[in-house]
């Protein structure tokens, strides 16, 4: 099957996943969430110099900042994933999703062979991946599938 | 057009047969060419079995509203008005956006209405995976909300989706 072969075969660079928005570990939980914001973006890596120590999502802000009344002062090391797992830019896609789908993780850090991140791979991604892999399928769609006119139209 | 039944010859484009009134749309339908396509093509959204909604009234507080998102541990809620329709949603990037930096003792005095998400795209249980994954993909959603006759019965999420096609792949 075509799909089963590209998820093989495909590199995560095929994904063009998005250059990563870092803070540093002593950086405040308040100009992280100013961060994303800005960026629109729901994750940030958190890198001591060029060594990823860690991994901020929104997630972790509403579970561990906002459930627990933590204050945005705080440093953003207390409250990140550190060591997350992360995949190589030359990995087959098949690996990230597979990492993916086991962590249930929604964002995974893309880094290069020397270990330096280099990408985020959202599972937005994956999903614009697969849609534009069935492109007929999924982009032929009536504007509104439910509502067929119950009559012919015309004079 | 060939019609299947009784090999009369119609012209393009043709509901139904000419001679037979045999149904012709069949003919123009996309068949899915490998087995993630037809179950895309074919396949409803109720098979991925969606999850139990978790819902707030229109008229909760922010901080109930968070308290929830927490404990159920979901990454959106659907928000209903007075009968059980659904309104809105408010998602973990509404609450990154709007809400992270309110001091904790601000958020009773806002109500979940003035930071969600208006009449969200939604699907019904008997749409097919493939306009799921067009409302997802288009919209850059995370969730949808599955909805019968407005109100709704379940939410399926990104990974929902992934895990069906990639579980399709391995097998």
């Amino acid at each position: 099957m075509e799909l089963t072969r590209n998820l093989r075969h495909n590199a995560v660079a095929r994904l063009k996943p998005t250059p990563p928005h870092s803070v540093p570990p002593d950086a405040t939980i308040g100009d992280a969430v100013r961060l994303m914001r800005s960026k629109h973006v729901g994750c940030l890596l958190v890198c001591d110099g060029k060594v990823l120590v860690g991994i901020l999502t929104e997630r972790d802000v509403m579970t561990r900042v906002l459930a627990v009344g933590r204050p945005l002062s705080d440093t953003v090391d207390e409250v990140m994933t550190a060591q997350p797992r992360t995949v190589c830019s030359r990995d087959p896609i098949r690996r990230a999703l597979a990492r993916m789908e086991k962590g249930g993780y929604r964002h995974l850090p893309v880094v290069d062979d020397g270990g330096k991140p280099v990408g985020i791979l959202s599972v937005k991604r994956v999903v614009h991946y697969l849609a534009e892999h069935f492109a007929s399928a999924v982009y032929n769609q009536p504007p509104a599938p439910r509502d067929f006119p119950s009559h012919r139209g015309g004079a | 057009m060939i019609c299947p039944r009784c090999g009369c010859d119609n012209v393009p484009g043709l509901d139904c047969c000419a001679n037979c009134l045999q149904d012709l749309a069949i003919l123009d339908q996309p068949l899915g060419h490998d087995r993630v396509e037809s179950s895309l093509l074919a396949d409803r959204v109720g098979a991925l079995k969606p999850r139990r909604p978790v819902t707030v009234s229109i008229t909760a507080n922010m901080r109930d509203t968070v308290a929830l998102m927490i404990d159920e541990k979901v990454g959106a809620v659907l928000v209903v008005d007075a009968d059980g329709k659904l309104t809105g949603i408010f998602s973990e990037r509404d609450l990154l956006t709007w809400v992270a930096d309110l001091p904790p003792e601000k958020l009773e005095s806002h109500q979940v209405s003035e930071f969600m998400t208006n009449a969200p795209d939604t699907v019904s249980p008997d749409d097919t995976l493939a306009l799921a994954l067009q409302r997802m993909d288009v919209g850059k959603y995370r969730h949808l909300p599955v909805v019968e006759d407005g109100r709704p019965t379940g939410v399926i999420s990104v990974r929902d989706l992934v895990r069906h096609i990639t579980r399709l792949c391995r097998e």
